[in-house]
């Protein structure tokens, strides 16, 4: 299964939301305005990530990314196409458990790859890959209800990244998990954004997580929604580095927490 | 939790709130009701406290339903009995079940048939039987209306409720996977509600049992109902009890079975941990 479109090189814009605004419907004619004015881009293969309070429309975004929302004005754009609706090259991880009970680990990632028509012996390999890659080739045959939290968000992951998206969406995926799975699992994603070759969008409330996984962060702020920064946490040096102790005690790690901790604050005393 | 401290308290007590019982416990309490329901019924027409004609000894109902089935052949009676269950029953399913999804997956079909669906439940089933002794005449079609009239809505409308609550990520997922309507209602949809819709079916086949007595006391020469009326003919009380009895005892057999169903096509749903 061969990439749609190879035509954009990595670090050259993929996907670019230009002056997103969202209201939704009081009724009697009233209505609230949850985000207003967004506009950012994202870079082929980065990780970007949205940060921002509860209540600043991170995820209203990611869903309009994903095509399950519609925006009331704006333009989303992909790869120069216009985005429409839901489909296979914008694969979504959700916080809430989506694991399909009833299928094994290897049907439920090969379950993109089947509806997409992907022939038997190639969907099987692929499989067969993507589960090595987060680690649960031992659990290939178990049905997801006997894995912990954190297997099955990895079996998530799995299942959308076989599908090869253009787009690997993720709505808080660890929120779920305690502290200790998510910090593993933060590691294991920053170790398959660097094999599988994929662009990733996520939100988060979470600045550690932001910080630690993002090669670009899009800070929102509420009431209504907006960008109120972007950063590109220049102390990582461009590098990818898989080991969250070091990141912490890189020189400029507690400087960028701090600066986005204020951010977070601002936005907490305007309530 | 007990308290260590006080030594009243560390006692087990038999009734504990939201303790769980052993398994010995819950046998002797299962068959210990039951002991007390029959001593309270020998004690009753032993004594004399209620007339033997009306309320027959327990002893003499079990022997009863041995003689029924052994001597007069209330075998075929129970079999008619249990085929009109699974005929209507199946027929009700078939209906039920693709209806109530498709309602449940769509909002549309939903605004189509539920306000007709919900009419119909509150009808009762019972009231429709002058009528379709009139369509049907007297062969097994009005009984097999009958169950399925009083089935069939209720099955639809529990069917499209747990439709409903399959979770909207499930289906959001499959929509970023790139799938269609037609697959997601197929292959998430379907398999996610199936556990829940056997559920639902088991709790209807109980109903099923209940509107089958009606039909076969009311309009029946065969079945268990209908021997049931006409042992109240000659005043047999005896007979009358044994048909509950195996009414009974057929009720909870199917729901065993039901259980073991359940079981058997979910196995994912008993490992989890």
């Amino acid at each position: 299964m061969a990439r749609t479109n190879e035509t954009i090189a990595p670090g050259e814009t993929i996907l670019s939301l230009q002056n997103i605004s969202k209201s939704f419907d009081l009724g009697r004619g009233r209505s609230v305005e949850a985000i207003s004015g967004v506009s950012f881009d994202v870079k082929k293969n980065d990780i970007c990530v949205i940060l921002g309070p509860s209540g600043c429309g991170k995820s209203t975004v990611l869903r309009m990314i994903a095509g399950l929302e519609t925006p009331t004005s704006g333009l989303l754009d992909l790869e120069g196409r216009q985005i429409a609706g839901p489909g296979r090259d914008r694969g979504m991880v959700f916080q809430a458990y989506t694991s399909f009970d009833w299928l094994s680990v290897r049907k439920n990632v090969e379950f993109g790859m089947k509806v997409n028509q992907v022939p038997a012996s190639e969907r099987r390999e692929r499989a067969d890959h993507f589960i090595e890659l987060v680690g649960l080739t031992k659990f290939a045959d178990a049905y997801p209800t006997q894995l912990s939290g954190g297997m099955r968000q990895r079996v998530a992951i799995a299942r959308t990244l076989a599908n090869d998206p253009e787009l690997l969406l993720m709505d808080e995926p660890f929120g779920a998990l305690d502290a200790e799975t998510r910090w593993h699992m933060q590691e294991l994603l920053v170790e398959i954004a660097e094999t599988a070759n994929t662009t990733i969008v996520m939100v988060t409330h979470d600045i550690e997580e932001a910080i630690f996984l993002a090669d670009q962060i899009v800070f929102m702020s509420r009431h209504p929604g907006r960008v109120k920064e972007e950063i590109r946490p220049e102390f990582k040096l461009g590098e990818r580095i898989a080991d969250k102790e070091k990141v912490i005690s890189l020189e400029g790690y507690s400087a960028l927490e701090r600066h986005i901790m204020r951010l977070m604050r601002e936005e907490g005393s305007k309530e | 939790m007990p308290d260590p401290v006080s030594d009243k308290s560390s006692r087990r007590k038999i009734f504990a709130i939201r303790q769980p019982v052993s398994r010995f416990q819950i046998i002797v309490s299962a068959i210990g009701i039951w002991v007390v329901f029959f001593g309270i019924w020998l004690l009753a027409t032993e004594t004399g406290a209620v007339n033997q004609l009306l309320v027959p000894a327990p002893q003499k109902v079990l022997v009863t339903i041995y003689e029924l089935f052994v001597e007069r052949g209330f075998a075929s009676d129970v079999g008619i009995s249990i085929g009109r269950v699974i005929v209507a029953f199946l027929a009700a399913s078939l209906v039920a079940i693709p209806l109530g999804v498709v309602m449940g997956a769509f909002p549309a079909a939903e605004a189509i048939f539920n306000p007709f669906v919900s009419a119909w439940r509150y009808l009762p089933a019972p009231s429709f039987i002058p009528v379709l002794l009139m369509w049907f005449g007297t062969g097994e079609a009005p009984k097999l209306a009958l169950l399925f009239i009083g089935v069939v809505f209720f099955l639809i409308t529990l069917v499209m409720d747990h439709t409903k609550n399959v979770r909207n990520e499930l289906i959001e997922t499959a929509l970023t996977l790139g799938a269609g309507r037609g697959t997601i209602v197929r292959s998430v949809i379907l398999p996610a509600v199936l556990p829940n819709i056997v559920v639902a079916m088991r709790q209807m086949l109980a109903v099923t049992w209940t509107y089958l007595v009606i039909a076969e006391i009311v309009a029946s020469t065969t079945g268990i109902g209908a021997m049931m009326m006409r042992a109240r003919r000659f005043l047999h009380t005896d007979e009358i009890m044994a048909g509950i009895i195996v009414i009974g005892v057929l009720g909870l057999t199917f729901d065993l079975l039901f259980d073991r169903l359940h079981r058997w096509l979910f196995p994912y749903l008993q490992e989890k941990r």
